[in-house]
């Protein structure tokens, strides 16, 4: 460890004193020793961004500059500073997020699709002599896969090292071609949303620089720190961004280039986004709550939604409530949603106090759109936003925990919510209403991580995960274990670990160690059984009855006894306790407890009743197990029922069918 | 003294009175109406056996079935829709909640529009199916042009004389359809559609051109489908062995009278539209087993059996408007087909 006043000595010999001073210096066991928030702010602040930036919409590009005053709060010296050039992605065809992409079957992009971002001049700032150019010293660097066709993380080395706790100021300029939509980021028509567009810092960590490439199936991660931003762009288009609006100039109408500058203030945020079109209809509500902090809503809606605002109004508001009251208050006050244009590619995504929506022109009530990913965006500002996981190796510290909390919040606020498909071309909805969307298994996405349950390893950073199964490990997986985990304990025991988990990393950068530190603590428990077998394995739950009887013995002369035999089974290679219940026909039932670590229990009861069922965890507790229809036997089966009935509206089916095709003859 | 009808309104009133007189036809023909019934459900049962086996199996004695039984368990469904999706035949596949109510006409005739496939087994299914109204549609048309009953042994006679004649009908039909799937359909989605959609950021837009668009190919695939109607009618109706003659005539027929022949094609068309409205609204959804579940079954037969009518109709009114055209509106070239009717047939039934 090096001495502090050490440190403060080599400090002032090399770098611009500048920045909030911290209040609080012990080292911690974070991964950033100097993680603590700095005078008035709830964050280190120690990424702050002064950009202007201007979009040239007939040639569709952006020309910026930027001064970053960077604060070390790891624990050792930075000798280089690494930047972020995320739209360097799209450069060419064999960047990492492009290979990755095509591996998961995507289509090679158009010629035109292409984006890209060049520095053109990197100084660092010095207070009392010139400015060093540290342009000439850069190189790209494939930290991730060694690929040196990737131009997606710049290393600049640094004149002296940064020690920690000091500053250094970079002044930044670059020009970047706009992309068609990648990653919900580009042009279509004359609307813009523009994300991971300006060079950025990576996160300095203890261990060194955490500056992941881009890839295809993970997101971002990034220091805490205040952005100012001034975005020029024609007068005519509606400007929306993180953080707050500040000030227009000219306050209205176009300046005499025919433009406007809007200005935006974000603190105590770690990303910057923002949208611009001239057919956003700019519409305002305030979220109010007798024990929350007021938020400003504004909804930058597309006019062919119109009548969609009220939903939208409504999710959001739901959302600020329910993630407020259950976990922690929303800290900002203020939050724009936006609603994308149509094949804009950036519909449900999330930044700091801004999200996107996502909607369709015919949206029926009674089906989640476009409650289900907005509440689901919204729902990042606690989970990503504020709790600010490192997405690039645990997304399922943000993904897994708020499909999770998004559940819970439409089975709250939808009281009518149904299965819909969509007919000719994906425009014409029809919605079941014999069949309701639930929350534990629709909500949590059980359908669609079935098949790919043992695909990865949750453990393994994400960004080596295999790209088209990504989502199905981070989303799915996590939500199915976090509500098995709600199922053991109860929504109060769970609603306290999220709550606990948020008050403790608002602000910070946690990594999944403590999370399950707060599991326990909460729960009383060592969960390192549950969590070594969702987190740190890929193997499957499965049980199933094997076996199932209830045959008459005379056990004495005068009386008729039943004798029920049940042989509960392990198919899959985890382990769960698990309740074996048999139900006879008297209406009584014997439950037993299995620890499900054998491949099979065995039970048999002498009665006086016949039994007709038995189920494995009936109640559905364990929501992992990927055949849940095995888990129960019945002596009189209503399977041919079922099928006849199912069989029968198949017919239908295929009856309709034949006769559309009989138009051809 | 009277003014003559302007051609509007006269081909107005013919195009109604073919109207009429189709309906008429249909209904003074209910075997024909009970036959076609016939086929479309023998032909859907083994395939719906099958479906029903994969379901038994699947459930087993779960418990699961229960609440498959009195609704829907969607849970199961899903999991049944993984564990199935692969299988071999792909039947599984096509169990969805697309069965329920109304949207199975939402399905069908989206897929058809958005150019998707069948799984074998239900292609294979569909071929025969087409195949046997190419048997029968001699049959039907000669009944409806004669208007009289010919019994089953003459609806079958001419069924057979027919059969090969439009067999080689059905294959220039084929031909024809598959090249407006396959290049037509291509051009106007993949290309013209994909082109103009890629720049436009308003949904309503987008599908403002795709409804567009299929305006477009549900006009080709009507005027197809108006040629070879007409070819069928005027092959039975003047007893034409060339098909490719009978095709020359259709085009003939619908160029001498437009506004008749697209009148009454609307006319029926419309019909269409009203009685899939109807079946909109009444269509029973997932319901439960015992009586329930029979009479859903009933009244999807009802509406499957008022589409059989709606499908005769359009061929039985365009005969009815081919013959008004013509100078005896009972006019049908061929003597009545009695069976047997080959030398060697009466040879072999002699002693």
């Amino acid at each position: 460890m090096i001495p502090r006043l050490a440190l403060c000595t080599l400090a002032l010999l090399i770098v611009l004193p500048g920045g909030d001073t911290p209040l609080h210096t012990a080292l911690l066991t974070a991964k950033q020793s100097y993680d603590q928030p700095v005078g008035a702010g709830r964050s280190p602040r120690n990424a702050r961004y002064e950009i202007e930036v201007r979009l040239d919409h007939g040639a569709r590009t952006l020309t910026g500059r930027e001064t970053i005053r960077w604060r070390n709060i790891s624990a050792n010296p930075a000798t280089e500073i690494q930047l972020h050039l995320y739209w360097n992605a799209w450069r060419n065809a064999d960047s990492t997020w492009l290979r990755e992409r095509r591996l998961g079957g995507g289509p090679a992009p158009r010629p035109d699709m292409f984006g890209s971002i060049d520095v053109t001049a990197l100084r660092l700032r010095q207070e009392s002599a010139a400015s060093i150019d540290l342009l000439p010293g850069h190189r790209f660097i494939a930290p991730d896969d060694g690929n040196v066709l990737d131009r997606t993380v710049m290393a600049i080395p640094l004149p002296a090292p940064v020690a920690p706790l000091l500053d250094v100021v970079l002044d930044v300029e670059w020009k970047a071609t706009i992309p068609r939509p990648f990653a919900r980021t580009g042009w279509i028509d004359d609307y813009y949303f523009i994300a991971q567009w300006f060079p950025k810092v990576g996160v300095l960590e203890d261990e060194g620089w955490n500056t992941h490439q881009f890839h295809a199936a993970t997101e971002f991660y990034a220091d805490f720190g205040i952005y100012d931003v001034r975005i020029t762009a024609p007068a005519n288009f509606v400007v929306g961004g993180s953080g707050r609006p500040v000030e227009r100039s000219p306050i209205s109408g176009p300046s005499p280039d025919g433009t406007a500058t809007h200005r935006f203030r974000g603190e105590d945020i770690h990303d910057f986004a923002w949208t611009a079109s001239p057919r956003f209809l700019d519409l305002h509500r305030t979220f109010e709550h007798p024990t929350l902090p007021k938020v400003d809503i504004r909804l930058l809606l597309g006019a062919e939604h119109r009548h969609l605002e009220e939903r939208y109004f409504k999710i959001v508001s739901d959302t600020l409530r329910l993630y407020g009251e259950w976990f922690g208050a929303y800290p900002y006050d203020h939050v724009t949603v936006v609603d994308p244009a149509y094949q804009s590619g950036s519909a449900g995504m999330e930044y700091p106090t801004l999200l996107t929506g996502r909607a369709a022109f015919l949206s029926p009530a009674g089906v989640q759109v476009p409650e289900s990913t907005t509440a689901h965006e919204a729902g990042h500002q606690w989970w990503y936003g504020i709790v600010a996981t490192n997405e690039f190796e645990h997304a399922w510290m943000d993904e897994g925990i708020n499909t999770y909390a998004t559940a819970r919040v439409l089975n709250e606020v939808m009281k009518e919510n149904y299965v819909e498909r969509r007919y000719f071309g994906g425009f014409v909805p029809w919605v079941f209403r014999d069949i309701p969307v639930r929350r534990e298994t629709d909500g949590n996405r059980l359908p669609t991580f079935r098949p790919a349950a043992k695909q990865d390893v949750p453990s393994t950073p994400t960004y080596r995960y295999w790209p088209p199964t990504a989502s199905l490990i981070t989303y799915n997986k996590t939500a199915l274990w976090l509500n098995t985990l709600e199922n053991m304990y109860g929504w109060p025991v769970m609603q306290r670990v999220l709550s606990t988990y948020f008050e403790r990393w608002k602000f910070r950068h946690p990594a999944p160690d403590d999370f399950f530190q707060i599991v326990n603590e909460v729960t009383g428990q060592d969960m390192a059984w549950f969590f070594d077998q969702v987190y740190r394995s890929s193997n499957t739950f499965d049980y199933a009855v094997q076996d199932f009887s209830s045959v008459t013995v005379r056990l004495k002369p005068d009386a008729t006894s039943y004798r029920t035999t049940v042989v509960a089974q392990r198919l899959g290679e985890a382990t769960f306790p698990v309740e074996v219940v048999t139900t006879f026909r008297n209406g009584e039932k014997v439950t037993e407890q299995w620890d499900g670590k054998d491949r099979r229990a065995t039970w048999v009861y002498d009665t006086a009743a016949q039994a007709v069922s038995v189920a494995v965890d009936p109640r559905r507790v364990l929501l992992l197990d990927v055949n849940y229809t095995n888990n129960s036997r019945a002596l009189a089966p209503r399977g041919e029922e079922a099928g006849l009935k199912w069989a029968l509206k198949w017919m239908m089916w295929m009856q309709d069918l034949m006769l559309t095709y009989g138009f051809f003859v | 003294m009277a003014q003559p009808p302007s051609p509007v309104a006269q081909s107005f009133r013919i195009a109604l009175t073919a109207y009429r007189d189709g309906f008429r036809r249909v209904l003074s023909a209910p075997a024909v109406l009970c036959g076609v019934f016939v086929l479309t459900f023998l032909l859907a049962v083994p395939l719906a056996l099958t479906m029903r086996g994969m379901l038994e199996e699947h459930l087993g004695r779960s418990l699961e079935a229960n609440t498959q039984a009195d609704g829907v368990n969607y849970d199961w469904w899903q999991e049944f829709a993984g564990q199935a999706s692969g299988q071999t035949s792909g039947l599984a596949t096509t169990f969805t909640p697309s069965v329920i109510g109304f949207a199975p006409v939402l399905d069908n005739i989206s897929a058809i529009f958005d150019g998707q496939g069948e799984v074998v087994p239900v292609t294979a299914a569909l071929a025969t199916y087409l195949l046997g109204w190419v048997f029968l549609f001699g049959g039907i048309v000669d009944r409806y042009a004669r208007q009289r009953s010919t019994r089953a042994h003459a609806f079958f006679s001419a069924s057979g004389v027919y059969f090969f004649r439009f067999l080689r009908l059905a294959i220039v039909a084929g031909a024809a359809y598959w090249l407006l799937f396959t290049y037509v359909h291509d051009w106007l989605f993949a290309d013209v559609y994909a082109d103009i959609n890629r720049n436009l950021g308003v949904e309503r837009t987008a599908m403002a051109w795709r409804f567009g668009l299929y305006a477009v190919f549900a006009l080709l695939l009507a005027a197809a489908n108006l040629v070879f109607d007409y070819a069928k009618v005027r092959a039975v109706v003047e007893d034409r062995r060339s098909m490719l003659g009978a095709l020359v005539a259709s085009v003939a027929f619908i160029r001498l009278h437009p506004g008749r022949v697209v009148g009454l094609y609307l006319a029926n068309a419309l019909l269409f539209l009203v009685l899939v409205a109807v079946w909109a609204l009444v269509a029973p959804g997932a319901g439960g087993t015992g009586a329930s579940m029979w009479l859903a079954f009933i009244g999807g037969q009802l509406y499957l059996l008022a589409r059989l009518v709606l499908k005769l109709q359009f061929i039985a009114s365009q005969t009815a408007l081919f013959q008004h055209s013509l100078a005896h509106a009972g006019y049908v070239a061929a003597p009545a087909v009695a069976w047997p009717d080959a030398p060697i047939v009466e040879g072999m039934g002699a002693p």
